[in-house]
């Protein structure tokens, strides 16, 4: 038997990781652009061994981009834009000192921030009770329907092809194929009618007015990445939808509402609209629209955001309204009025986001969503 | 791990053509064996290393590159005798007679290189008994107590260098000076000398990296111009190019010297010279022009092309290693250990100096002081400092 010592070093090495990360995972989830290249990157070198290195840009040795220069190393674009490479593998042999910076993918990233969150908050585990009445089947289902969502086994090519043809047009004015999987497939699904309980569309609005300091980011974060986990548990398809306002409120990818930067005035409204224009034609089973603001909408804005709130309550089957409040201060503006209205109707909850502590208060009165909805489900199917 | 079956007659064929050309070397023994396993032994250096994490981060490295075909490994050779050589069974037939060549192009240098023949040939072995040592010291002491003992190791051993006999200077480089000074239990000096002696063996491979590497090209060209059709060798001659800077640069200062000073001469250059040597005496500033290597300043982006600049940088690089070149003080002789950076223009980077001098007290177990950056860093017991 072999012993693969080269995988018995990188469990190690990613054990280390794990720790690191879960040790600086607040700094790290505070970084302003959080995803680069579909990337969570680090500045962390710790899975180096400590050797002393220069701290300032030097000059260093490098060859032209055609002269066949590879390996490990710099590169940078030289005068007139010509590739510079600086000269990599000059040692050879032994790897020591060599920069390797932690890079993680987002979902793992994911996994490993709601696994320390969890384990910190103490969280209870989500248990969705068997729902009556459900039979299970061998049988395969019949793909006879198309969603943005799916397993990468049953993509439709044709559809996925034409929709990248048409962002491409949209957005860069050629007509090429040039797939990019997140935004253009097409998967080929059970009819919506068969599995719709099993489907929910999210949609995740951000107040990126006035500053977002790091703390701000941290909360906001934390608590999309604790909702995840029970979203997923509940629902093994989840549509996300993101969008970020201040004056005006826009649609984002995923990616970009992760790296957004502050600015402008704010208008809750429109971040109200906006999530309610997104629900257009969705055909999810739930649907959720979690807001996350300080609440101190311009005061011309005020009426006109209580008339959009009163119409996301309408539209959504549940309107999470997270206060934003790093600072722990009393709870004034719109945020306010969005308290009190949750506490007399259904279909609305307000969290006052201001630590960890927080968060687990507003996740134990989300799940008790679920447990509301189980309860009506379970009435429904009783003889009477 | 797989035998060579296929390969078997054209090994014989190019060991003839090998030998008939002037060289001479030790037996070759080829293994057939897959990416994942070059990985593993690249990784780690030697195949029956001790093992440790900072090996499975590069090992993690190497696969995610193969795997993405962005880099491969196409083949790996050890300095032990006889020669240990891994051919890769996902090369096509050709690409693995270009390794059989090149190898032995290594296995003449390592038998005939004035470095290498003082090398320890039995570090095979070596690095088995230093892995068991470390499995039982691990029970005896604890994992966690071997495994921060051997991160600071690590640490301290690039300051090893394998050609230095003068117990003058060897005093100076930080390794060497622990190893006499520092007061550390048996087990202790135990691993530190085993971690040394690895690290000497990786050093000279350092050190010899650029001639080693081309002189195993340029014995390569030799010997396939004799095997291969015109055609076939066309194709290769292109790859030849294409490859690391090492071999590049190595490769193309041995064709010069064939073509001006002739083949002896080359064999010459072979037994004598280092990497140092090797650049000092034989790079030109046409050489340099040919190579397109020069020295860039990233603040100004300006390209220099000066021999005696890219001569320094290239020689500084063997030399340090990259590293900054940071001695002990000749004046600390009582308990406190003083270092010293001794290129004092340059700054180093705060973050790594206090997990650095942390490394270096884990084996001093006294006051450690760093001169650098215009201050004098000092880890003690209560933690960093400075003045």
């Amino acid at each position: 038997m072999k012993i693969h010592r080269g995988r018995i070093a990188q469990y190690k090495h990613d054990q280390l990781l794990r720790e690191y990360l879960k040790q600086n995972l607040n700094d790290l989830i505070q970084q302003k652009e959080l995803i680069v290249d579909g990337k969570v990157k680090t500045q962390i070198a710790t899975l180096d061994l400590p050797t002393l290195k220069f701290g300032e840009e030097a000059q260093f040795l490098a060859q032209g981009a055609g002269g066949g220069a590879s390996g490990g190393g710099a590169s940078g674009s030289g005068p007139g834009g010509e590739q510079v490479q600086a000269l990599g593998g000059l040692l050879g042999g032994d790897h020591h000192g060599k920069e390797l910076h932690v890079e993680l993918d987002f979902d793992e990233f994911v996994k490993l921030a709601q696994e320390v969150l969890l384990d910190e908050l103490r969280l209870p585990a989500f248990h969705e009770p068997a729902r009556s009445g459900e039979v299970e089947s061998q049988d395969t289902p019949e793909l006879d329907d198309l969603d943005r969502i799916g397993l990468r086994a049953d993509l439709n090519l044709e559809e996925t092809m034409v929709q990248s043809l048409l962002r491409n047009a949209r957005e860069r004015g050629v007509l090429d194929y040039d797939v990019d999987v997140q935004q253009d497939a097409w998967y080929f699904i059970e009819d919506p009618t068969t599995f719709q309980n099993n489907r929910s569309v999210e949609i995740y609005v951000l107040d990126i007015s006035g500053s977002m300091r790091g703390e701000y980011l941290a909360l906001v974060r934390k608590t999309i990445f604790i909702l995840w986990h029970y979203l997923e548990r509940r629902y093994p398809t989840n549509l996300r939808r993101y969008v970020v306002f201040q004056d005006v409120a826009e649609e984002k990818t995923r990616d970009e509402f992760f790296c957004v930067e502050s600015s402008g005035g704010t208008h809750i409204s429109t971040g109200f609209e906006k999530a309610v224009e997104l629900l257009e034609g969705v055909t999810e089973y739930d649907k959720f629209l979690f807001m996350f603001t300080d609440g101190e909408t311009s005061s011309g804005d005020f009426d006109l955001a209580k008339k959009k709130f009163e119409e996301a309550v309408a539209a959504f089957d549940l309107v999470s309204y997270g206060h934003v409040n790093p600072g722990g201060r009393g709870i004034g503006g719109f945020s306010e009025y969005v308290q009190e209205a949750a506490k007399s109707r259904g279909g609305a909850v307000f969290a006052n986001l201001v630590d960890l502590e927080t968060i687990r208060s507003a996740m134990k009165e989300f799940l008790a969503f679920f447990d509301g909805r189980t309860a009506r489900r379970h009435a429904g199917a009783l003889p009477r | 791990m797989g035998m060579v079956g296929e390969y078997q007659s054209v090994i014989q064929e190019v060991e003839r053509l090998a030998r008939a050309r002037g060289l001479a070397f030790d037996p070759v023994i080829f293994q057939m064996t897959n990416s994942d396993e070059i990985a593993e032994v690249a990784s780690m250096g030697l195949p029956n290393r001790f093992i440790h994490w900072y090996w499975g981060g590069t090992y993690k490295e190497l696969v995610t590159q193969q795997n993405k075909e962005v880099f491969s490994i196409l083949e790996l050779v050890l300095n032990t005798v006889p020669s240990h050589a891994f051919l890769r069974s996902s090369n096509t037939y050709l690409q693995n007679v270009l390794v059989i060549a090149h190898v032995f192009g290594h296995a003449d240098f390592f038998a005939n290189n004035h470095w290498y023949r003082k090398s320890n040939k039995n570090m095979l072995n070596e690095a088995e008994r230093h892995a068991r040592l470390i499995r039982t010291y691990e029970q005896q002491y604890g994992k966690e107590r071997v495994e921060k003992l051997l991160d600071a190791l690590l640490t301290v051993s690039t300051s090893v260098n394998a050609f230095e006999r003068n117990p003058q200077e060897r005093r100076k480089r930080l390794i060497y000076s622990l190893e006499e000074r520092a007061p550390l239990e048996d087990f202790e000096r135990a691993l530190l000398e085993a971690i040394r002696e690895e690290a000497e063996y990786f050093d000279l491979i350092q050190r010899t990296h650029i001639i080693n590497e081309g002189w195993a090209t340029f014995v390569e060209a030799e010997l396939l111009t004799r095997l291969l059709t015109a055609r076939e060798w066309a194709s290769i001659s292109v790859q030849l190019c294409n490859r690391p800077a090492p071999y590049t640069i190595g490769y193309t200062l041995f064709k010069h010297v064939r073509d001006h000073e002739g083949f002896d001469r080359a064999l010459e250059i072979r037994r004598f010279y280092e990497d140092v040597s090797l650049i000092d005496l034989t790079l030109t500033e046409e050489l340099v022009r040919r190579l397109d290597i020069f020295v860039y300043d990233p603040k100004e982006k300006q390209k220099s092309y000066d021999l005696q600049k890219v001569k320094d940088m290239l020689i500084a690089q063997k030399l340090y290693k990259g590293e900054p070149r940071v001695e002990v003080d000749p004046s600390s002789q009582g308990r406190d250990l003083l270092l010293a950076h001794m290129d004092e223009d340059r700054k180093l980077e705060p973050k790594r100096i206090g997990l650095f001098l942390k490394a270096v007290h884990t084996l001093w177990r006294n006051p450690v002081k760093l001169r650098a950056n215009g201050k004098v860093y000092t880890f003690d017991r209560r933690g960093l400092s400075s003045t």
